[in-house]
């Protein structure tokens, strides 16, 4: 449609163009369009990044090397102090453990759950605008609604499930007090705001797949569960891709949802549910020492650029190793 | 049926009330021209128009109308505003004292703050390390308007006051009615009060009485318990005069330590936290029959056990203790620095305490205050119409000692309170608890 | 839309069927436990300030809800309809934006080739990578150069772009976007700028809608940044509902109710955006 639109617009002097002859002032003019157009394109988003995302960025790089005084504004070079005692803190090793236990435990069943949900809403359904809206409701639910809910939820001694389970006659579950459980009811919370949201976009990404790839396949004689490993996953692989790198680094940074999770915001009395961005937040804010707080928040963003590396390679292989969609899709295009 | 009616009314006075600020603004810009006419006013330099920033936290008293508060008796900020028609004020509240925290240090620097910024008890310590960033207050006429403890605590080291004290929170003792009539103890307060004056081991047999007669927890938590023995050492965690840490060999940190979790070993503690949900219900469900409340607590019990029946007992172990409390201060780089001295002044001068109190129950910090008829013909029903107002001035008189916080203070408290919490929820023995408290102090230093 | 699918051909069977009852019934699961938050907030926004804490509270509504939100809107400190249109203008303003700058700069990273485009997608990811916890100082220190705190545009500025917007829109462009299309489009002599328009933009839309929302709903629920830069004459909605919990004694009837009442926005805003999710008009373009 749009195709046939521009055809009939496009500028008439087609065959000029053509020829190889000395570059007219209009060819000129498009090459420089071809040459400086991309940097038009991303020179706005750059030019306010640069100011909103990059300066905060430099900022913590270079109080990371300082005994950083925030209120004056001011600090002391101390070289890598702060790398050093982060890395020798006990609490650090422990947040790192429990940031990748609530990672393992929310990421991985949330995107298997997000995938199955988008496949689902893919399919050619009744009332398809309320289904896809009903899945993105807990996204929208406010924070303060999302903590009173679940504490209601996840009391020690007077929280619906643990009241539930005295029901079936099975023994409270102390969740504020060990570490795997709490664990798991932080990631029912992380688990219950982002599947739906991760679901939509894998969904946004399937439905961009042309429907005419499932018939070729279907003709080909692959069933359901064959035309979803041959023919959606591999056509969905950029947006996988995005899904799984922001939800490693969504994942790690897990900070709202641990500091909601009781009164104190802390992580717990024995640091059983105190992840690294909560870590670096007690540090800063708690302790005022802010230039250990920044080291804090590079050590993770090295940790997190190392792992969504590690990711990104095995989506990548894993994903790549399929070579049936691309012989389905010049079948079609031909 | 009559309770329901009393909420649509307030409904419709709360409307009211938006039409009276909207009024309120519309005047204002009037009152600029005629702030020329009013010669009237006490202090003549300063009738040029000035508009003021006022920001707390929670509920300080001040005004229903930016507290989001009910039924206030008194308008403070109304109230100041007609006494200076040339001064407007805006004010800000922050729903906890961590979100003004947050704010007050993200801008002490740079600037920004409002020209009246409260600060918490809480964090006092840490915005006393910045007193050069706050005007000096101090003042002949303010002599002997505070208790001495809660002036020394805001004067640093060069002498300077920095902030006007509002109010404090002088600890008695709650308990439940039922629970002990339950447990065959006395229920009237002047009994209770009689049965725990004294050190704290007298509160702890107590609790041992109550344990063996009804097989339930005393007290909330040990680190609620914590917080009432703790301050009243005058140097808990450190030296005051080198501020070196001197938590772990302080005798009488350890011995609050093994009196608390001897006590919860005995099962005392019902181990449950503070602001929790679990809490919350613990107090209507009789999970827990004491609480140390300070006159701000009242509202919490009364919100949490709504059918509950709890009484104020007129006494504190051990002498006195202070739970709270907050300050204005008068960050030195504003633009109004005068004009926000005087309305910090004005708002915590005795008359404007006492209304506060009546307001909301924040409890004078000034003795002139807390002996004006206001506060001592209080009473407060929920609580068997206790003399709440008589009350909490002996226990304000009883609170001798400030203890000293350093620069570490709130980190060694937190180690305590979570080594404290490990043995409460079994994660810990007390010895390991400990151990994971001495190693966190040292971490410190 | 299935009218379109069948005008292409009715014996297309796999992606014209319609699903069997177990697909409805998954679906209807999530649904529950997606509507379940507001239906218990509901409960206790109909209720009283006991409500919260009432370990009986009944499954069915009670009758206080109107009533709550009457208390809500007509509070003076939370000056709801001056918070509700700053909502609507900080959240529209930065979705508008994300969506624009990053359907921009995703197409170029996605689809035109130049010098350093690999590098600079890195980098922008990457900087999702750094935990945020401490952006507020700096950012602050610059509103306060800039002279903007008070104003709307210090929370506005901040939201204009986001390093995920930019990579969202890249991933899905450089999947649903045929090159060949493109190609078609510079062959027939459009401008680069025209091709965008013509024929990137149509491909992004549901990637663009999408965006909005989630940027929107991000903004609209920020509640520590608009905190600091703004005060309680020009506040946002999340700021200016805050003061409900400002009590020893929380009535959580009221501040679920000023949750509620914030939330309606949204929804009307995802009855729009719901169909803006359309199936990707380049699945048949190709062919077209």
């Amino acid at each position: 449609m749009t195709t046939t639109q521009q055809q009939t617009e496009a500028p008439s002097p087609r065959e000029p163009q053509r020829r190889r002859a000395p570059l007219t002032w209009r060819q000129r003019l498009g090459r420089l369009d071809v040459k400086l157009s991309p940097y038009l394109y991303i020179a706005p988003f750059w030019i306010v990044f640069a100011i909103v995302g990059l300066f905060p960025i430099v900022y913590t790089a270079v109080i990371s090397f300082q005994d950083w005084d925030l209120v004056r504004n001011q600090g002391t070079l101390t070289g890598f102090d702060n790398f050093a005692f982060v890395l020798q803190d006990r609490e650090f090793w422990m947040s790192l453990r429990n940031t990748f236990s609530i990672f393992l435990l929310s990421s991985v069943p949330q995107l298997i759950a997000a995938t199955f949900i988008a496949a689902m809403l893919d399919k050619n359904i009744r009332a398809k605008t309320f289904w896809r809206m009903g899945v993105l409701l807990p996204y929208v639910v406010a924070p303060v609604a999302v903590a009173l809910i679940f504490s209601n939820l996840f009391g020690d001694k007077y929280g619906l499930i643990n009241t539930w389970l005295n029901d079936f006659g099975l023994p409270k579950i102390a969740w504020h007090v060990d570490v795997i459980p709490s664990h798991i009811a932080i990631a029912t919370m992380v688990n219950f705001r982002w599947t739906g949201y991760n679901a939509l976009i894998l969904l946004a990404a399937m439905q961009a797949i042309p429907r005419d790839l499932y018939e070729a396949a279907a003709i080909d004689g692959a069933g359901a569960a064959r035309r979803f490993f041959s023919v959606t996953l591999p056509q969905i692989r950029p947006t996988l891709i995005f899904v799984i790198i922001t939800s490693t680094i969504g994942g790690l940074q897990v900070f709202d949802e641990p500091r909601m999770y009781d009164t104190r915001g802390n992580g717990g009395s024995n640091h059983q549910w105190e992840t690294v961005t909560l870590y670096l937040y007690n540090e800063g804010w708690v302790n005022f020492n802010f230039g250990r707080a920044a080291a804090i928040a590079w050590i993770l963003f090295l940790i997190i650029v190392a792992f969504g590396l590690l990711n990104f390679a095995i989506t990548r292989r894993f994903i790549a190793g399929d070579a049936a969609p691309k012989k389905a899709k010049k079948k079609v295009k031909k | 049926m009559s309770l329901s009616r009393r909420k649509t009314t307030f409904g419709i006075a709360a409307g009211a009330a938006t039409l009276a600020i909207a009024l309120a603004g519309c005047s204002g810009t009037s009152s600029d021209n005629s702030s020329d006419t009013a010669t009237t006013g006490t202090s003549g330099s300063n009738d040029a128009p000035v508009t003021l920033t006022l920001a707390t936290f929670n509920q300080f008293g001040y005004s229903a109308s930016s507290e989001g508060g009910a039924d206030y008796k008194y308008d403070l900020i109304q109230e100041y505003m007609d006494a200076h028609p040339n001064v407007t004020i805006t004010y800000n509240v922050a729903d906890t004292s961590n979100t003004a925290r947050e704010n007050f240090f993200t801008k002490l620097g740079p600037g920004g703050l409002a020209d009246v910024e409260a600060i918490e008890v809480d964090w006092l310590p840490e915005a006393m390390q910045y007193s050069d960033l706050l005007a000096d207050i101090s003042d002949p006429s303010l002599d002997g308007r505070w208790l001495d403890w809660k002036t020394q605590a805001a004067t640093d080291k060069d002498g300077r006051l920095i902030a006007y004290g509002t109010d404090i929170g002088p600890e008695a003792i709650c308990y439940n009615v039922d629970a002990f009539k339950e447990a065959g103890l006395p229920t009237d307060p002047t009994e209770v009060a009689a049965a725990l004056d004294g050190d704290w081991s007298k509160f702890f047999d107590l609790g041992k009485q109550y344990h063996d007669a009804t097989g339930k927890a005393f007290y909330e938590e040990n680190a609620a318990v914590l917080q009432g023995m703790i301050g009243q050492l005058e140097a808990p965690y450190e030296n005051p005069s080198d501020d070196s840490i001197t938590a772990l060999d302080n005798p009488e940190v350890k011995s609050i330590f093994d009196q608390l979790t001897t006590a919860s070993g005995e099962g005392l503690s019902a181990g449950l936290q503070q602001w929790g949900d679990d809490w919350a219900a613990g107090m209507a469900n009789g999970d827990y029959a004491v609480t140390l409340c300070p006159a701000w607590f009242l509202g919490v019990i009364e919100g949490n056990a709504p059918d509950g029946h709890w009484d104020i007992a007129n006494v504190f172990p051990n002498g006195g203790g202070n739970w709270g409390g907050s300050y204005l201060t008068v960050p030195a780089n504003g633009a109004n620095v005068d004009a926000a001295k005087d309305l910090a002044n004005w708002l915590t001068a005795p008359e404007q305490q006492a209304k506060a109190f009546e307001n909301v129950g924040a409890f004078p910090s000034s003795p002139e205050a807390a002996n004006s008829d206001a506060v001592q013909t209080y009473t407060r029903p929920y609580f068997n119409n206790a003399e709440a107002g008589k009350i909490y001035t002996e226990r304000a008189a009883a609170v001798t000692v400030s203890p000293y916080k350093g620069s570490h203070y709130f980190q060694i408290n937190d180690a305590m309170v979570n080594a404290l919490r490990n043995v409460d929820t079994g994660t810990m023995s007390a010895d390991e608890a400990w151990k994971q408290f001495q190693s966190d102090v040292k971490a410190l230093s | 839309m299935p009218l379109k699918k069948k005008a292409k051909g009715g014996a297309s069977a796999v992606s014209t069927m319609r699903p069997g009852w177990f697909v409805y019934a998954a679906l209807a699961i999530v649904l529950i436990a997606s509507l379940f938050p507001f239906y218990w907030s509901f409960l206790i926004a109909s209720g009283d300030r006991y409500s919260a804490n009432d370990p009986n509270l009944s499954w069915w509504p009670g009758g206080n809800f109107l009533h709550n939100a009457s208390v809500v809107i007509n509070n003076p400190a939370v000056n709801f309809w001056k918070a509700l249109g700053n909502s609507i203008i900080v959240s529209t303003s930065t979705a508008v934006s994300t969506v624009v700058l990053s359907t921009l700069a995703g197409y170029a990273f996605a689809k035109l080739r130049f010098k350093g485009s690999g590098p600079m997608l890195v980098a922008v990811v990457a900087t999702m990578a750094v935990p945020v916890q401490l952006g507020i100082v700096p950012l602050y220190i610059l509103m306060q150069k800039f002279g903007w705190t008070g104003h709307l545009g210090a929370v506005i500025l901040p939201g204009l772009v986001t390093a995920f917007g930019v990579f969202w829109m890249t991933q899905y462009i450089s999947q649903s976007l045929p090159t060949e299309l493109i190609e078609a489009a510079r062959v027939d002599g459009c401008s680069m700028i025209r091709t965008f328009w013509h024929v990137g933009l149509p491909a992004a839309r549901p990637a663009a809608a999408m965006l909005f929302l989630f940027t929107f709903v991000t903004q609209w629920n920020n509640f520590m940044w608009p905190y600091i830069v703004l005060d309680s004459k020009n506040p946002t909605l999340p700021v200016s509902l805050s003061i409900l919990q400002a009590n020893y004694f929380v009535d959580y009837s009221l501040v679920l109710a000023g949750v509620l009442l914030a939330t309606v926005p949204l929804i009307l805003l995802f009855m729009f955006a719901g169909r803006q999710l359309v199936t990707g008009i380049m699945a048949g373009a190709v062919k077209g």
